[in-house]
Parts: structure tokens; C-alpha cells; sequence
């Protein structure tokens, strides 16, 4: 315990108002504290986008291109430099619309190349030599890559990616003839669990689990919980990489197969045969290439949730290096869960290693961000929007309860980031007294930014922005046609 | 008004401005020009080991510090031991020196 010696027999008084006034800063509260997250927050469902309520790092100014949009996720350019978003067509909260590929005219209007079906998210667009490359995120019927030509046809390249659990099929961008692309976890940290039920997928798929890209040996651990789909069946086991309810065992081996979750793949923009180029993440949603040519990806951390809750775990900035295991489901970054009080939620027990062995150290990360922000899509700038080589990361803002207890709003902005020091300082933001989204504020400014991109020339910055999600016990509430589209600019060239 | 209520008034004022206390460049419309070398080393390891619950020393996953009135050795001793929840780090992963560090960098961002 804390224990106090003066070097003076008699303390003065200053010294003795000094010890008083310090008792405050060894008092815990965090425990009686209740969550605070932006959704949590939130009591505006309809929105008034409004550039004012925006701040942005001096010289910066923000100017509001199209509204309207029912769950955008991501925009792109084609050759003659005119933009393109998806509607992505789900939300958590299990809701679906139809996904679309969307024109964007100079004045904003809005219209329609192409559109999916209820399989939804598309999460990602490239455009490569005269054609759009589209992530479908595979909720009912599997993750796909879709290639659409300006006239709107659709060619299927790859179906039946095993995503139909928490994360999607994220990605693409294209390059040198391959198409990059990730596939998150079923899960939140390799352990099928009620969460799952509560986030409506285990009903749906109630064999799923997450698939290793190569055999991975287990230690044996397991996990109860009372039956999430069945309450008269009473308290069921369940092993890492296993499904719903089947217990593992001690050096029990499971193979590896590819297509595999927690991964970044690709194939060639012909062919049709995925390829792993890295694995062990949780759900790495953003995927970019920086100036220098090194593949980086976002990683979305664990939570504090379901049978193998994580606590204060990080999103993470990778520079992926081909063939390298990067540390799911038994690290957060490079340092490793089981033991660690930073990663105990508190009144669960320290996590345990389900791996016995695992593939190799992680690396360290490029940067290390906030528990819960939903760090997403990114990009980087060039010398003609100054910060040249830094990334600009749209934080999605956290999705508290669901996701654990948070004491404020965490995300919901625009961060940069360099990559070769870790440091992060904020880029766009609110204006208000605290952090939030604007349906928490009551302002016009961003609500849930989910990615950015940069025009041929470098010199615009284009924020998708998700628009309301709200949060409550029961989960997510998205609100359709509250997407918007901004662009940010230097004031002075 | 005497010594005692000086400080005391001062301690209690440190509470009563938390909410006042964002700190970045887009709200202070100014850009954070570490001053030192130290400082710049210090904000390197926070974003390492801090920023993920105290972004930008506002509230997160972790309680807010930029409103902390706490002395610098006061907050050194409380990343050491840990507080409630707040891990503690020990030397083996944040030296003397950077402790140190972490903590101008702390006050140099609070000041800016
Ligand atoms: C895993 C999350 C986490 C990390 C990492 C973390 N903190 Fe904290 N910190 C907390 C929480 C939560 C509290 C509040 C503790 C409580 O009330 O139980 C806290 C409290 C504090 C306090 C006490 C403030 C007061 O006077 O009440 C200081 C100072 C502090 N943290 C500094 C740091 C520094 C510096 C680092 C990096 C070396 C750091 N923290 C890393 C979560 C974290």
C-alpha cells in the first residue's frame, strides 16, 4: 500500500495541505463510473450537416459534397477523376438495404451504376484499368470480390469467403495486377460466444467459427457460457477455433485452410485463386499502399465482449510484411494478452493463451490507437496536401456498450498519423466542449467517418462519413439516409 | 485571503475546469511544436503506451489527465503503481528517463 514518511519530525503546513490535497489522485472511480460512448450519447436521429461545426488543424477548410446516403463506406475516383461512393447496404443492427455504386456529379447529385443484393457490406471500391473492384462483406451468403464496369455489369471473381460472422470481407485496392483484400474474424477473440448471438449471426450460421490460414496448435482452453440460442439447454463449452458449444483439447491441432479469416489475401486481377500475404488479424478493415510502395492496414482491436473479453486493447497502424502472423487471437499489437493486467477486464479473470505455440512474434506496430475508436479506412498524403507521407485515418468512433464500458466518446474524427514515429494528433474534429458525434453534440458536424481518399492530384481529401448509428442495450440503431460525403482542402495553395 | 485557502482554492479549481480542458490542434487552432528534444521523446512513448486511454490526455477508455492538477512526481508515482484500473508500469518497460519524459510531455501539451 501507499505509506508516507517525512523527513521532518513536524511537517509544515503546506506540506500537510499537500498530502490532503493528493488523497483525490489515489481514489479509483472508474468502477462506479457509467458508460459513456458517442452512440450512447446520441439523441438526434435526423441529421443537418453543417462545414461550421467542423474544426480542422490550421489551414485546413471542410465543404460538404453530397448528403443523403444510406450507410456509405467508401469512395474512389475513376480515370477521367470523377467520384464514386458504395452504399454499403448493412449495418450493425442487422439491417439491410440494397448496396450501391454511386456517381457523384460535381453538384452533388446522386446516381445509381450498380446494386447489389442483401449481402451485404460492400465495404471497399478500387478502380483499376477502366474497372471498379468492390469488397463485399458476405453477411447471408459469404464474402466476394465484385469487378463492375462503368456500364454497371457485375463479374463475380471470388465468392464464398468465409465472413458471415463479426467482421466482413474489407478491402479492396489494387495494384501491380493483384487485388488486396482482408477478411476479419468471426470473432471477437477466437472464442464463439453469446456476443455472437446478441450481433444476430449465431442464430443464422450456428457452426461458424473462425478458420486458421495455417494449423495452429491449441492449448486446451475452453469457455463457458449459459446456451446464447437455447436457454432450456443450460451451460455450454466452447474451444477457440471450434464452434458454438464443442469444447478443444490440450495440443489438439486444427488445420489450416485458405480462404481464412483474420487475414490479408489477394488474387490477380484475372484469376481466381486467393493467396495469403498475412494473417493473425482481428479485422484489418483499411488497406492502403503508402508513397513509398509498403502495404498498411488498419486493425479494429478486441473487445470487452463475450466469453474472451479483452480489455484495453488498441486499434492498430500495420505495415504488413508479407508471410508474417500478426498476433490474433493471443496478442494485442506485440505484446502478448495472457498475464497482462492491461488487458484483464476488470471483474473477468486474466486472459490465458488459447495457442500453444504461436507462428512468431509479432512485429511492432506503425502506431498504436484508441480502445474502441473503430479506426477504418485511411489513406496518405502527399507533399500537395502537406503532412506528405503521413496517414489520415477516419475513426468510425466506438460502439460502446457493445463493445465495453468507455468514460467518454472516443473517435468520431479524423486522426493523422506518422507511421514512422506512432504519433497520432488529431486532424478533424467537432466543435464542442467535448468529443462526439453530432447527433451526440446537437451540432452539423461528422457523425461516424468510416474512410478517406485522396484525388489523383493529392490536394483533396474526401471523408466518407457512415452517418447515425446509435447504441442502446439492445444493440446498434443505424439511421438510413444520414451518410454524407465532405471534402477537405488547403486554404491557401 | 491567507495561504490555506489559496491552496485550497487552487486544488479545487483544478477539478472545476475539467471539461474545458480539449487539447489538439484543430481546437487550439495552433500546431503542438515540441520545444525540446525530451518532449519529443516523451510524447513518442505516450503514443505508445498511453494515448490508446487517454487520447490526447482527454477522456477515453481512461479518465481524462490534460484537468489533472496533480504535481509531475505525483503522476510519475501513479503510472509506476498503477491506480484502480490504470495498469502500472514498471521499469522494465518505461525507464526512469522516460518517465520523465512522459510527464513534460504531458505538461508542455496541457500549456500549449
Ligand atoms: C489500458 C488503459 C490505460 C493505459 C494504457 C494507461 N492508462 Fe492511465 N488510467 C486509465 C484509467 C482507466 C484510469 C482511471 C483509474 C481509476 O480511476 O480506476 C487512469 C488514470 C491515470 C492517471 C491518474 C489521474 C488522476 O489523477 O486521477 C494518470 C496520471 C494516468 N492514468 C496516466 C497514464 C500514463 C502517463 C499512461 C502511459 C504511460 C497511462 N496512463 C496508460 C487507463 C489507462
Amino acid at each position: 500500500m501507499f505509506k508516507i514518511t517525512f523527513r521532518s519530525p513536524r511537517p509544515g503546513l503546506a506540506v500537510k495541505l499537500l498530502i490532503a490535497a493528493s488523497i483525490p489522485f489515489f481514489i479509483s472511480c472508474y468502477g462506479i463510473k457509467s458508460s459513456k460512448g458517442g452512440g450512447q450519447l446520441g439523441r438526434h436521429m435526423t441529421r443537418n450537416p453543417q462545414a461550421a461545426d467542423v474544426l480542422l488543424a490550421p489551414g485546413y477548410k471542410i465543404d460538404l459534397v453530397t448528403k443523403g446516403l444510406t450507410y456509405p463506406t467508401a469512395c474512389t475516383f475513376d480515370d477521367k477523376g470523377e467520384l464514386y461512393v458504395i452504399e454499403g447496404g448493412y449495418s450493425y443492427g442487422e439491417s439491410w438495404t440494397r448496396p450501391a455504386l454511386i456517381r457523384i456529379s460535381q453538384n452533388g447529385d446522386q446516381k445509381v451504376i450498380a446494386s447489389g443484393s442483401d449481402n451485404g457490406p460492400w465495404t471497399g471500391v478500387d478502380f483499376y484499368e477502366g474497372h471498379f473492384y468492390i469488397a463485399e462483406g458476405g453477411s447471408k451468403a459469404g464474402g466476394k470480390i465484385l469487378k463492375i464496369a462503368p456500364s454497371g455489369k457485375i463479374d463475380t471473381l471470388i465468392a464464398n469467403l468465409p465472413s458471415g460472422g463479426d467482421h466482413h470481407t474489407n478491402g479492396p485496392v489494387v495494384r501491380n495486377g493483384f487485388i488486396y483484400f482482408s477478411l476479419g474474424a468471426a470473432t471477437n477473440s477466437g472464442v464463439v460466444g453469446p456476443d455472437n448471438a446478441h450481433y444476430g449471426w449465431l442464430k443464422r450460421k450456428p457452426t461458424f467459427h473462425d478458420i486458421p490460414c495455417q494449423d495452429i496448435i491449441l492449448a486446451g482452453v475452453n469457455f463457458d457460457s449459459e446456451h446464447a440460442l437455447d436457454k432450456s439447454a443450460g451451460s455450454v463449452t466452447t474451444g477457440a477455433y471450434s464452434p458454438y458449444g464443442k469444447p478443444s483439447a490440450p495440443n489438439q491441432r486444427i488445420s489450416g485452410s485458405i480462404p481464412c479469416t483474420g487475414a490479408v489475401m489477394r488474387i490477380s486481377v484475372g484469376g481466381t485463386k486467393p493467396e495469403v500475404v498475412a494473417w493473425g488479424y482481428r479485422n484489418p478493415f483499411g488497406l492502403r499502399f503508402s508513397p513509398d510502395g509498403n502495404l498498411f492496414v488498419t486493425e479494429n482491436a478486441y473487445d470487452e465482449r463475450g466469453s474472451r473479453p479483452i480489455w484495453g486493447a488498441g486499434d492498430i497502424l500495420w505495415q504488413v510484411k508479407p508471410g508474417t502472423w500478426y498476433g490474433f487471437p493471443d496478442f494485442s499489437g506485440d505484446m502478448l494478452l495472457a498475464g497482462d493486467i492491461e488487458f484483464k477486464a476488470p471483474g473477468s479473470p486474466m486472459v490465458q493463451s488459447v495457442l500453444k505455440e504461436h507462428p512468431n512474434k509479432p512485429p511492432k506496430p506503425a502506431a498504436i490507437l484508441e480502445v474502441h475508436s473503430s479506426s477504418s479506412g485511411f489513406d496518405f498524403a502527399n507533399a500537395a496536401f502537406g503532412f506528405a507521407g503521413e496517414a489520415f485515418i477516419a475513426q468510425f468512433g466506438d460502439m460502446a456498450p457493445d463493445v465495453g464500458k468507455t468514460l467518454a466518446p472516443v473517435g468520431f474524427k479524423l486522426v493523422r498519423v506518422d507511421p514512422a514515429s506512432g504519433v497520432i494528433r488529431d486532424f478533424a474534429i467537432n466543435k464542442g466542449k467535448r468529443n462526439g458525434p453530432a447527433s451526440a453534440l446537437g451540432n452539423g458536424g461528422l457523425e461516424r467517418p468510416v474512410s478517406v481518399k485522396f484525388n489523383e492530384a493529392g490536394d483533396e481529401l474526401y471523408v466518407v462519413d457512415f452517418g447515425i448509428v446509435q447504441m442502446s442495450k439492445k444493440g446498434p440503431h443505424p439511421q438510413e439516409k444520414t451518410g454524407v460525403i465532405w471534402k477537405i482542402t488547403k486554404t491557401q495553395p | 485571503m491567507n495561504r490555506k485557502t489559496l491552496l485550497i482554492t487552487f486544488v479545487l479549481a483544478g477539478f472545476l475546469t475539467a471539461c474545458a480542458m480539449r487539447r489538439s490542434e484543430p481546437a487550439k487552432q495552433k500546431m503542438f511544436e515540441p520545444a525540446t528534444s525530451q518532449i519529443a521523446n516523451g510524447e513518442k512513448i505516450f503514443m505508445a503506451k498511453c494515448q490508446k486511454c487517454h487520447p490526447g490526455g482527454e477522456a477515453g477508455l481512461g479518465i481524462g489527465l490534460n484537468p489533472v492538477p496533480a504535481p509531475k512526481f505525483l503522476k510519475r508515482f501513479q503510472i509506476r503503481h498503477g491506480l484502480g484500473v490504470m495498469p502500472a508500469f514498471k521499469k522494465e518497460e518505461i525507464t526512469r528517463q522516460e518517465l520523465h519524459d512522459i510527464t513534460s510531455y504531458m505538461s508542455a501539451w496541457k500549456h500549449y
